[in-house]
């Protein structure tokens, strides 16, 4: 018996100013979801300003014509609600989960920090020191930081927009201006580049009445350039090895590349089933070789992107990625040997049908799984409306998962064990 | 281009519907609860057993049983059950803390049963095959040397022993030589009084009707609450921790310094817990908190400084935590010590207490309404015996909370002078500053 299929309902509206409007109703417990995606990431950022889409998502908290500092965040709470942002290669989203009696107040907010954002020296110079703190904490005090997301796309890519790192240099950070903020402001987050999406106890029509309300005067801007930057494949495989004195045991990654995810999607689902047909779960084959056979890794898993999280939110080129954690009782080279091997046998062989079948189960529960939190719900739709243009591939992905076939997967594979590659290497201090 | 606005309202304050539970005991002594939640086809389920006061001595022990547990049975290998399981959309590890193991699952609904039963399969007739517990025990000490290089996880373990001296909850994590040290016949011992169906609970959150869930679950599960066995898992209740001097675990070459401040917190079940609850996040629980507004906001010291409250069976706590630039690590404990003083001594505002109200009413309706959110939360309340209840009287209680209550806790509780203090950084750049503050004691890790 094949597993339910979930079909939700979609309502569009685009106001005049371009701001497209997405209402998702669905089974919640009388709560809803918002979120604005605005579609420019680190992919945008200007060059000698590395780190500014994510510096500028924290300037977004910092008040606006009818809201004061962090007061966003005040009113949010205060209405018993929850909220974040992130930024990603191509988007940054932010979102809010609340009881459906604070709908107006959340797109009040919303509206007010898309219409009249208030960046100011003084907020500037204290977000800086705030992002400097964070990446202190999240890459540089911390073992493995970053790893892979910041040194595979330097490695893997020749571009700036797609081989610059996300979070920023800190002489970077340091010399962005209000000018700077304004400009990038003025640039991307006009309304006709952003998607509102409300999900869970909402009606359309109330929804669309508001948007009109609060986001309707704002004006219209022109659509900016917003990629894809795709470049050539590598000519020739690259290594590179970085020494981390943190570190207390080797680590590696393998960036391959894939098609393009949103132009072949099609094929780009292949590239996530053949990711778990080798790492998903103890008995996939990398996982059951190298962890529990031949006991040499730690931990070994694969993911679609440039982030980790980015699968399907992130435009071309993305990359297919190999990450092994190790105590280094095997060389780099025999790890590698055994991920060409899988590789190659499934480039030969592909799957079993009980082994695609086994996939596809955990494909279609983990996309049901990945709806359950609205707050969650609010982004990923948001999220796939501004890649995809399409929404509704919530329900259609794991339909797409399910068309997969044994020879599509070996395919894949193909193209992997074809192509040069990146290889990036963590080693820890020398002993 | 800036036009004023009137702000709609917030909204009423209302708490979330509780969901409707079947509580009842399995046969064999298992406390079951089963909650129907049908917006998706999917299971959660927690099974909880709580360690006795010498197994919580041995984490060596139960962390390798966390991870060898799924290492094969007398039916299946290692790869083998996986593909089983990993064939009905499932998932089944086992974790454990100081306090509890935890078997988490989750499953498509339509294959619930067959679910059951390899986990029936995993209980009663696990092999702890002995290469597969060398290999398990080796990677175990890999894993655990990965952790602690992590500058948090030294922080914890650095607080516990400060917070709990004497009690087994103070236990280290394991050695990486204690966990290759191992052996699969200590396992399967383990295993026969860990494992017992008395005094195990059991949650399932999802896609069926409860009584129907509940019969299926007797049956699939039948083998293994056949099971003779007792469960001796008593535990002191914590003490109240001793402040004493500051500790400085030593960390050359970090930039950032972990501060932590810990102390004791009322339980689940103390009349005083929601206005505990309550002076935290005005404190530092939630983003508009008076630790978020001053070291991030007013002084980009930290980025997400916070404080928190968690509860054990034998005891709760209360924690602060604030990882800033090494430079500015005296500042920030200035400014920690200040805010948790000041609460201490002029409690808090009507309007904050409306807020953190909301807040937290809010919080808690969100944390239940996700499957494993629901599931973690009833098999949470269960291992520390507090009433299934408390869905509907702890919201009940925050509402009712008045502000003299809230300031009494914050007193109680909050106060710099009851906690005890530690920072993780390098002592050549913050032993001089701190030193300026409070008596330092230096630590290795």
């Amino acid at each position: 018996m094949p597993p339910r299929r979930q079909r939700h309902h979609f309502e569009r509206a685009v106001l005049d100013n371009g701001l497209k409007v997405l209402v998702v109703p669905g089974p919640s417990d009388n709560l809803i979801g918002v979120s604005v995606v605005y579609d420019v990431g680190f992919r945008s950022e200007p060059e000698g300003r590395t780190g500014f889409a994510h510096l500028f998502e924290h300037m977004m908290f910092q008040g606006s014509a009818n809201v004061g500092k962090v007061e966003h965040i005040r009113l949010v709470e205060s209405a018993g609600g929850i909220m974040n942002g992130h930024t990603r290669a191509d988007l940054t989203a932010y979102y809010e989960a609340l009881p459906p009696s604070a709908l107006e107040l959340a797109l009040f907010l919303e509206a007010d920090r898309m219409a009249s954002l208030a960046v100011t020296e003084e907020n500037l110079r204290n977000q800086v020191d705030v992002v400097k703190e964070e990446i202190l904490v999240n890459v540089i005090n911390r073992p493995y930081g970053g790893f892979p997301w910041i040194p595979l796309p330097a490695l893997a890519f020749d571009l700036y927009p797609n081989a610059h790192n996300g979070y920023g240099d800190f002489s970077h950070l340091e010399q962005a201006t209000v000018e700077d903020s304004e400009d990038f402001y003025t640039t991307y987050y006009a309304p006709s580049n952003a998607v509102l999406t409300v999900v869970g106890s909402a009606q359309p029509d109330e929804v669309f009445a508001l948007a009109e309300r609060y986001f309707g005067p704002i004006a219209h801007r022109p659509v900016p350039d917003h990629g894809p930057w795709p470049e050539p494949r590598l000519a020739k495989d690259r290594h590179q090895a970085l020494r981390d004195p943190k570190i207390p045991q080797p680590a590696f990654v393998v960036g391959y590349r894939t098609v393009d995810p949103v132009g072949q999607l099609d094929r780009y689902v292949v590239y996530h089933v053949l990711a778990n047909v080798l790492a998903e779960g103890d008995a996939s084959r990398l996982r059951a070789r190298m962890v529990y056979r031949d006991h040499n890794v730690t931990d070994v898993g694969c993911m679609l992107g440039t982030f980790g999280d980015d699968d399907y939110f992130v435009r071309d080129p993305s990359l297919f990625q190999v990450v092994v954690f190790h105590p280094g009782t095997a060389t780099t080279e025999a790890l590698l040997k055994a991920i060409d091997d899988e590789i190659g046998r499934l480039a030969s062989d592909g799957p079993t049908k009980e082994e695609l079948a086994r996939v596809v189960a955990g494909s279609s529960a983990e996309a049901w799984r990945n709806l359950d939190s609205i707050l969650g719900r609010a982004h990923i739709v948001g999220s796939l409306e501004t890649i995809h243009g399409s929404a509704e591939l919530i329900d259609e992905l794991p339909v797409r998962l399910g068309a997969v076939t044994s020879a599509d997967v070996a395919a894949a594979a193909a193209d992997l064990a074809g192509q040069h590659r990146a290889v990036l290497e963590l080693q820890p201090a020398k002993s | 281009m800036a036009t004023t606005m009137t702000r709609p309202p917030i909204g009423r304050l209302r708490a979330a519907k509780a969901p409707t539970v079947l509580e009842d005991e399995l046969p064999g002594g298992v406390h079951s609860v089963f909650v129907s939640r049908r917006a998706l086809p999917l299971v959660e389920l927690r099974l909880v057993v709580p360690l006795a006061p010498d197994q919580i001595r041995k984490p060596a022990l139960t962390s390798v049983l966390s991870e060898a547990l799924f290492a094969g049975t007398e039916r299946h290998d290692r790869v083998a059950l996986a593909e089983a399981i990993e064939g009905l959309g499932g998932r089944l590890v086992a974790h454990v803390d100081e306090d509890r193991l935890v078997v988490t699952g989750s499953v498509l609904a339509e294959h619930l049963q067959r679910f059951l039963e390899l986990l029936t399969e995993v209980l009663t007739v696990p092999t702890y095959p002995e290469p597969e517990v060398r290999a398990d025990s080796d990677r175990a000490a890999d894993e655990m040397v990965i952790a602690l290089s992590q500058p948090e996880v030294v922080a914890r373990q650095a607080l516990r022993r400060r917070m709990y001296a004497g009690h087994p909850y103070a236990t280290p994590l394991p050695t990486p030589t204690a966990l290759k040290r191992v052996k699969a016949a200590d396992l399967r011992l383990l295993h026969q009084s860990l494992l017992a169906p008395p005094g195990a609970h059991l949650v399932l959150v999802g896609d069926f009707q409860a009584p129907r869930a509940r019969g299926l679950t007797e049956d699939a599960l039948g083998k293994w609450l056949r099971r003779k066995g007792s469960r001796d898992s008593d535990l002191a209740a914590t003490g109240t921790p001793r402040p004493g001097p500051l500790e400085l675990v030593a960390r050359a070459g970090s930039v950032q310094s972990n501060v932590r401040l810990g102390g004791g917190a009322p339980s689940l079940s103390d009349p005083d817990w929601p206005a505990a609850a309550l002076a935290g996040s005005v404190l530092g629980g939630m983003f508009s908190s008076r630790i978020t507004a001053n070291l991030r906001e007013r002084n980009g010291y930290s980025y997400s400084p916070r404080s928190s409250f968690r509860h054990l069976r034998a005891g709760s706590s209360f924690v602060l935590a604030a990882d800033v630039a090494s430079a500015v690590t005296a500042a920030s404990l200035v400014e920690i010590m200040y805010e948790l003083g000041k609460v201490a001594t002029t409690g808090i505002t009507e309007d904050e207490l409306e807020l953190a109200r909301r807040y937290v009413v809010g919080r808690f309706s969100f944390e239940t309404a996700t499957l494993p959110g629901l599931a973690s939360t009833l098999a949470g309340l269960a291992i520390k015996g507090v009433g299934l209840d408390y869905l509907v009287k702890y919201p009940k209680g925050l509402i009712a909370t008045t502000k003299g209550q809230v300031d009494e806790a914050a007193q109680r509780y909050l106060g710099p002078h009851g906690l005890a203090t530690l920072v993780v950084g390098d002592p050549d750049i913050v032993r001089d500053q701190l030193s300026r503050v409070e008596e330092v004691v230096v630590r290795q890790p």
